[in-house]
């Protein structure tokens, strides 16, 4: 059984006609890592609003459908309920912050108080993700005087340490450096592979083909392709509609047309790019290293 | 801590009183200082509990500093107003016009001396008390932790809301808006500085909820705290104690009304 079960979900925003949403039906096994990638305005956010349960508790509007995460359906769960077993993280880090604490070791247990968890395992729990999160030199910081990366790990952190069964994060790595992006993306394939179900909507499609295990295109609100990285992210109908596609893949596209490469498929990562363009460049007696420092 | 709370972090007996018999003790002081019969009064609590209580809480200076800054405007108009504008009174001299009486400038020493008690005492508790901690202790004693929270996230939230909207004045200034010249001018300048401030608050309110709903806030369960507040038998007998000191201030103070 799906931890995540969607099916033929419409939905509409309050005092608005058309649906954001238009009959999305996908499921997410146990321990996934799904990306969504899409254009602005594609009804991403809205379906991770829909997964964490917001949509349409906390916006109300009009939803048909159904929608399933971790045994609980929407229409019959409180979003209070909710919450404790999906864990939201969106993108604007200082909205994220619950301004009722002074120091980020405090921030992270704001969520562990709520549900009365006990002060040792607290204490436990906020250490454990602050270290896998790289922020324990920040512990006794204030969380307004940190740079806008360090927020966004604060507030990954305080939705991991409330250990959701399904995590949704809305673009958390909007303001981080490559080195930051590169650590986040690092821990949530670490949460997936001991169980975690993770559902992140990104735009860097080069760290989403290093790391995700499937990955979701939306358009207008409908699914456009769903399947592996290399399967979405390759197919010529992602470039036609406008999606943003890893710079391995348009090099390798360019050189396709010109009739240089020579394997079936497309690079998403760098090491397929650079194993195919050796492929392609090298001449088969001579083993050609230029290759290798193409980009 | 980057925020409008006046508390100073020291490490003191005081810093370490539980909220709760802080803030009763306190109140006690006030009740006393108000209440009590005597002239003087006010000046007697300031200079007997006050001030000890501020050295006891390593803020004396901070105190002293403090209280000055915001009474001092107070006091001279009280001075002025109550001294020159008192009815029928002996005046001190004459001079075209002007007459202070002496009844009137005795009137505004007395009221000079309430006014130092009252600052000083709401000082003293907000300079050893993090707000945090005081909202733990209220919601233990029952108070909504949806108040407590508006509470506490106010005095962080404002300075933060002071640079949105210096953020929001230069972005709009450097767009050629005029901000400064004559009234007419500045008037006109303020609805582009005032409606993109509004507008984003808003937008941030409705991040906010969901940023903290996602992390239980509204959930039904027994909450717990990280903070542990420490408390003491002697700290519970204590607040026992003023919780019937200070009706009895009052019903004393009634009472000597009535009988003197």
């Amino acid at each position: 059984m799906a931890i995540v079960q969607v099916s033929n979900v419409t939905y509409k925003y309050p005092l608005t006609d058309v649906p954001v949403l238009k009959n999305i039906s996908l499921q997410i096994e146990e321990g996934e890592f799904v990306a969504i990638v899409g254009p602005n305005g594609a009804g991403k956010s809205t379906l991770c609003y829909t997964l964490a349960g917001f949509v349409p508790h906390f916006f109300k509007g009009e939803l048909t459908g159904l929608v399933e995460v971790a045994g609980m359906e929407s229409s019959q769960t409180t979003l209070d309920e909710w919450v404790l077993n999906v864990g939201l993280a969106f993108q604007n880090p200082f909205n994220q912050i619950s301004g009722a604490k002074y120091t980020v070791f405090e921030e992270l247990a704001f969520g562990l108080e709520n549900i009365g968890v006990p002060r040792d395992e607290m204490r436990a729990r906020v250490n454990e993700a602050m270290e896998l999160t790289g922020i324990s030199d920040l512990a006794n910081r204030s969380p307004y005087s940190l740079s806008g990366g360090q927020q966004q790990r604060v507030a990954l952190a305080s939705i991991l340490v409330m250990q959701p069964k399904v995590l949704i994060l809305d673009e958390p790595t909007s303001q981080m450096d490559p080195i930051g992006t590169r650590e986040v993306f690092g821990v949530i394939r670490k949460m997936a592979e001991q169980g975690m179900t993770v559902v992140l909507v990104e735009h860097k499609v080069e760290w989403i083909a290093q790391f995700a295990d499937r990955v979701i295109a939306l358009k207008d609100g409908q699914i456009l392709l769903d399947g592996t990285p290399s399967e979405v992210l390759t197919s010529p109908i992602l470039e036609e509609s406008g999606f943003g596609i890893s710079r391995y893949t348009s090099v390798a596209r360019k050189a396709q047309e010109l009739g240089l490469w020579k394997k079936d498929r497309l690079p998403i990562t760098l090491d397929e790019a650079v194993e195919g363009f050796s492929l392609a460049l090298a001449p088969s007696s001579s083993p050609n290293r230029r290759g290798e420092q193409l980009p | 801590m980057n925020n409008l709370s006046m508390y100073v972090a020291r490490e003191s007996g005081l810093h370490n009183l539980h909220p709760l018999t802080k803030s009763l003790l306190v109140l006690c002081l006030l009740t006393a200082g108000l209440a009590l019969p005597g002239r003087w009064i006010g000046y007697i609590i300031f200079l007997a509990f006050i001030l000890p209580l501020a050295l006891w809480g390593k803020i004396f200076w901070e105190l002293i500093r403090a209280v000055w800054k915001i009474t001092w405007p107070l006091a001279l108009s009280v001075l002025l107003i109550q001294s020159l504008f008192w009815g029928k009174g002996t005046p001190i001299f004459e001079f075209w016009g002007i007459a202070p009486k002496e009844e009137g400038i005795l009137f505004a020493f007395i009221s000079i001396g309430r006014i130092i008690l009252t600052m000083s005492d709401f000082i003293l508790f907000a300079m050893t008390t993090r707000p945090d901690t005081l909202m733990i202790s209220l919601k233990q004693v029952g108070m909504p932790s949806g108040l407590a929270y508006i509470v506490v996230t106010t005095l962080q939230i404002i300075p933060s809301f002071q640079r949105k909207a210096s953020t929001i004045l230069d972005a709009q200034r450097s767009r050629g808006l005029e901000t400064q010249g004559n009234i007419l001018v500045r008037s006109r300048a303020l609805v582009p500085l005032v409606l993109p401030l509004v507008l984003g608050s808003l937008m941030d309110v409705e991040e906010r909820a969901i940023a903290i709903q996602a992390r239980a806030f509204g959930a039904k369960r027994e909450e717990t705290s990280l903070i542990e507040i420490p408390d003491t038998n002697e700290q519970k007998i204590f607040r026992r104690i003023l919780i019937i000191l200070i009706p009895t201030i009052i019903l004393f103070r009634v009472l000597w009304q009535l009988f003197k």
